[in-house]
């Protein structure tokens, strides 16, 4: 048995992967980008999102026309950076969440947030504008968000021991007020009639809103980037406690402030996802676990890789809802689609892999 | 630790727990479920914080220490080694250099080094690559001793390491823990359930009971009938054993069932080639009184009582009864709170032992016979009848019985052994 392979091996692996990943994420992104009611040729949209890469245009020149820019650049660039942002954010809060909770079964809704921002949001579209001090465009999702981390939040204070925040308390509270935001939502709905057929939409994710607008994502990106960023400084403490938090504290992890830090910087992420897209499943469930059956349980290389697949799954998800190809006449909501495109490759992995998962 | 108290809720699980651990000891933690082992064990890590006094590692407290320096000394194995995830044994083993990598170190030459020497200890360095959900319970075990000396520990602490583990595994787990200590300078506290284990290699035993520390000191201290008896309700005898040098306990009965015990009653016990053998046994471990007679010394129910330190009347081999053998049988028979007279063959030679049972039931002594009156005569009489003959007339008696089994015996019996006025019945057999 090689010495070195933990050396230089592994980071080598580590690092092919991560570049592998990236790769395929600016393929998708180049096609999407490519696709839409102004065709772009793919090289073109390669070359504009290399482009935006601060230096580019001077050292390689630019083989594309000022026009398709401004379209790429104004229109569609925007959808594509939520779509990475949240599909990024989704993945490694999902990941961080079954590493803590030590259940390959946890996702990044476990603790309420979905529901609560659910509520806050839908409750944003459907109330009078003039109730509400802010602007209607940014109503919507400062409201998802405060009601989302509220939701975690009073999850946490009725999980909370002596101290502690017990796990299997956490996941205990966050399906039973859960169920509780569900309810007042889908009540909502119903009182709502017309209108609500367009809160139903955003509910189940769709990143239309985004459609030509910055504003979101300049709000977003900089909150989902440092959370994702702290949240990898954590990696090996997340592997510790994967084997159990006792056993972490043994092994001289402070246990209780771990926890509560990534609790924090997964939920915040999580919820200006959610605030941005609506609530999109099977993302932060399926993508993690699928990533584990392909790189490992190690959350130094799980972690950026489930950053980077989840934004590829959703950066060719909502291609394929641009593209009208499912639904001509309007847009599917993006959930429909994570699920249906993403469930067969998680079967395929789980068919071929030997490793024992769970 | 001085004085420690530790409180579930409104249950003390520990009161009053006072213990100093020198360097190098092997110390034995041990007490019956419930006793707050565990949770001694979890008050000395860190995990509980007790309610009263304080736990003490090298004069620090180590509720005061950050979790990364308290793991730099001392080094846990725990019960439970289930997995969720998959990680290789060397990444497990691995995990073992955190405290002294911190949050954002990277892992070096220094810590492999560090890593293969404890799996090479342990003898599990063969195994660095394969899923840790792989391997059997013994190798699982020693990967996590792995991973606690990869932490270089000067103390360490297993919970239970045995207790799943193939009898082969414990010993092998048990010579390796003494050898590190020996060779690495440990120090070793291990919550044992296993009394034996314990005897045989720790320096120290702590027995528990009910929160409070029951007894202190070395093996020989700790471990005495008294007060095992007292702790765990179980009648043990302690012996020596002869080749390992060291103490065994082997347990007797339970309290419970010691029903002689408050009577002390007597049973003088008629039997025969071996028939003997596992009703004294019986008899002995319920704490009776017990003589035999009378058997040859070649016969197996000789060497049973001599084993058991029971007296017993004995008889010349291929002798018959003489009469001395004889009176000294009556004797012990009339002395007796009961008899057994068991399914043994009989010949000319102990055709007196049946006489001996006629002459105590008469006297309204309670005779038990532990025989199958139907085929007696035919299996068991090899005296021309006249055995069988003895038997009808002691049956007459309402204070002689018949049972299949020692147990239905005992049950049949008045344990307050009095003497019934012996009666006769007008039907000879009465089954």
């Amino acid at each position: 048995m090689n010495k070195r392979r933990l050396g230089l091996g592994r980071a080598a692996r580590w690092s092919l992967t991560v570049l592998f990943l990236t790769l395929l994420l600016f393929i998708c992104s180049a096609l999407s980008i490519s696709i839409g009611s102004a065709k772009t040729a793919l090289i073109d949209a390669a070359g504009i999102l290399l482009g935006q890469i601060p230096g580019f245009k001077q050292v390689f020149g630019a083989w594309w026309s000022e026009t398709q820019e401004v379209i790429v650049v104004q229109l569609r660039l925007p959808r594509l950076v939520s779509a990475i942002l949240v599909g990024a954010a989704l993945a490694i809060s999902g990941a961080v969440f079954q590493g803590m909770f030590r259940n390959p079964l946890a996702d990044p809704y476990v603790l309420g947030i979905a529901s609560g921002a659910g509520l806050g949001g839908v409750a944003a579209m459907l109330l009078s504008p003039s109730l509400l001090p802010i602007g209607l465009v940014y109503t919507r999702p400062f409201m998802a968000s405060v009601t989302g981390l509220f939701t975690i939040f009073i999850v946490y204070m009725v999980a909370r021991t002596g101290g502690r925040v017990p796990v299997l308390r956490l996941v205990l509270a966050g399906v039973a007020i859960s169920s509780l935001m569900s309810a007042l939502t889908m009540q909502l709905l119903f009182f709502a009639g017309e209108r609500g057929h367009m809160a139903l939409a955003w509910l189940f994710g769709s990143f239309a809103i985004v459609e030509g607008k910055w504003d979101y994502v300049e709000v977003a990106a900089p909150v989902i980037l440092t959370c994702s960023t702290l949240i990898l400084l954590f990696s090996r403490e997340l592997n510790i406690m994967a084997m159990g938090e006792e056993q972490a504290k043994h092994l001289g992890v402070d246990v209780e402030a771990v926890k509560k830090a990534l609790l924090t910087l997964a939920s915040i992420a999580t919820a200006a996802a959610v605030a941005i897209s609506g609530v999109i499943g099977f993302v932060g469930l399926i993508v993690p676990h699928a990533m584990r059956l392909v790189v490992g349980p190690d959350h130094r290389i799980l972690l950026p890789s489930s950053a980077l697949a989840g934004a590829t799954l959703l950066v060719v998800c909502d291609t394929l809802i641009r593209a009208r190809i499912m639904a001509p006449a309007s847009e599917l909501p993006i959930g429909t689609i994570t699920a249906m495109l993403g469930c067969p490759f998680f079967l395929y992995l789980l068919i071929k892999s030997r490793r024992v998962v769970i | 630790m001085c004085g420690v108290e530790f409180a579930y809720d409104a249950v003390k699980a520990l009161d009053g727990v006072s213990l100093a651990v020198d360097e190098g000891e092997f110390l034995g933690l041990l007490g019956p479920n419930g006793s707050g082992k565990t949770t001694l064990l979890r008050c000395l890590t860190g995990i509980l914080k007790p309610k009263v006094g304080a736990v003490l590692l090298d004069g620090r407290e180590v509720l005061s220490m950050k979790a990364a320096e308290v793991a730099k000394k001392m080094a846990v194995v725990p019960q439970d080694t289930t997995t969720t995830f998959d990680f290789t044994v060397l990444d497990v083993v691995l995990m073992g250099r955190h405290p002294h990598l911190g949050r954002l170190g990277r892992e070096t030459e220094k810590d492999l080094e560090a890593v293969q020497r404890a799996m090479k200890l342990t003898g599990v360095w063969h195994l660095a690559d394969r899923s840790i959900n792989e391997l059997s319970g013994g190798e699982k075990q020693r990967v996590f001793i792995a991973r606690a000396l990869a932490q270089e520990p000067k103390v360490l602490l297993l919970d239970e390491p045995t207790t799943h583990l193939d009898l082969n595994h414990q010993l092998e787990i048990m010579d390796l823990l003494e050898k590190l200590r020996a060779e690495q300078e440990l120090t070793i506290i291990a919550v044992l359930h296993d009394l034996n284990l314990a005897a045989r290699y720790c320096s120290q035993l702590v027995l528990m009971s009910h929160g409070r520390i029951r007894a202190m000191g070395p093996v020989e201290e700790v471990l005495r009938e008294d007060i095992i008896r007292e702790v765990y309700g179980v009648e043990v005898e302690v012996r020596k054993h002869p080749i390992t040098g060291s103490l065994y306990v082997v347990p007797l009965s339970t309290m419970k069932s010691r029903r002689a015990a408050k009577t002390k009653m007597r049973v003088h016990v008629i039997c025969g080639g071996g028939t003997g053998t596992p009703v004294l046994r019986k008899l002995v471990m319920e704490g009776f009184e017990v003589s035999v007679g009378v058997v040859s010394v070649l016969d197996s129910d000789y060497e049973a009582a001599r084993a058991l330190g029971v007296k017993v009347i004995a008889e010349a081999p291929f002798s018959p009864i003489s009469d001395e053998a004889y009176i000294r049988n009556l004797e012990a028979a009339t002395e007796a709170d009961l008899i057994v007279v068991t399914d043994a063959p009989y010949g000319r030679g102990n055709l007196r032992n049946l006489e001996v049972a006629l002459r105590a039931a008469s006297q309204g002594i309670k005779v038990g016979l532990l025989i199958d009156y139907k085929s007696f005569p035919s299996t068991r009489d090899f005296t021309g009848g006249e055995a069988t003959k003895l038997l009808r007339e002691s049956l007459k008696y309402n204070n002689v019985f018949v049972a299949n089994t020692v147990e239905d015996l005992m049950r049949g019996v008045n344990l307050k052994g009095e003497r019934a006025e012996p009666r006769l019945t007008s039907e000879a057999s009465r089954l």
